[in-house]
């Protein structure tokens, strides 16, 4: 069976933006964006609306804020709602080379562009500063049982632990369970978000889930 | 659109405090104070906008005054 027009392409090019941010300096961080960029446009993000920017500010090159371009970071969705992306990345210094890093990342399917009608969301920090885990996930729902929280509590307060969450999840969890629709066939999409994803395994920071004492 | 922009501190700031002022009814000065205290209520909500305060340098006046 031959592959479909343009995958073969399109993995090379995940392939070079993987190995370009995996190398670490000042071209790590455009390579990170170009590649999270394509993984959104050829699934669901809006063209020619949407996109993601690297942010740079005035504590210097090496810390960056990857977020979607429309005002408050959001990304526009082919299915009419929005996606909050935010990504800290940064430059560490390891064994007299820098490696690129993501200190916080927050995805969060909403509804409304100022965030109220928020769906769900993942965040990550790898400095978790509250007792919750750093790596989590919150809902907003309703608890179908009475009584299991407490009464000044909501589900969507409830921090539930997660692994360390992929992009390429979130973007599958809103294709194969939002019903989201995609900008290119699943024999596309799916390959090129197999092999970013397999990648983001091999080197994503993972920590307990609380605070150790 | 360009993919790459640099802020500055006024560029950052005007984004903290209109994103603070819409979604808490707070200035920016307020979030980030309660941010650094643990007391802001669910600060993964603003998440994006405490993000933008990460770009300013550690003795930023913003950061320094909310310790």
């Amino acid at each position: 069976m031959s592959a479909p027009p343009d995958l073969d392409k399109l993995l090379g090019r995940t392939r070079d933006l993987t190995e370009q941010y995996l190398a670490g300096g000042v071209e790590a961080f455009p390579a990170f964006r170009e590649l999270t960029h394509l993984l959104l446009r050829l699934t669901v993000m809006v063209e020619p609306d949407g996109g993601l920017r690297l942010v740079f500010g005035p504590r210097g090159k090496d810390r960056a804020v990857l977020e979607g371009w429309i005002e408050s970071a959001l990304v526009p969705l082919n299915d009419g709602r929005l996606l909050r992306f935010s990504v800290v990345l940064y430059l560490e210094e390891y064994e007299g080379r820098t490696r690129l890093k993501v200190e916080k990342s927050l995805y969060q399917y909403q509804v409304d562009e100022r965030g109220d009608r928020w769906v769900v969301r993942y965040d990550y920090l790898r400095y978790p500063a509250e007792p919750h885990p750093g790596m989590h996930v919150q809902i907003r729902g309703a608890l179908t049982e009475d009584g299991v929280l407490a009464s000044q509590e909501t589900l969507e307060r409830i921090h539930f632990p997660t692994g360390r969450v992929a992009l390429e999840a979130v973007i599958r969890m809103l294709v194969e369970q939002f019903h989201v629709p995609v900008n290119t066939p699943p024999e596309v999409w799916r390959p090129i978000l197999a092999e970013s994803e397999k990648s983001f395994h091999q080197i994503a920071h993972r920590s307990v889930s609380g605070p150790t004492t | 659109m360009s993919p790459v922009v640099e802020l500055s501190r006024n560029d950052i700031l005007k984004r903290i405090e209109q994103g603070a002022r819409q979604r808490r009814g707070l200035s920016a000065e307020g979030l980030i104070r309660l941010y650094r205290a643990g007391k802001l209520e669910d600060p993964c909500e603003v998440a994006d906008l405490l993000a933008l305060a990460d770009l300013l340098p550690d003795n930023d006046p913003l950061l320094v005054g909310a310790a």
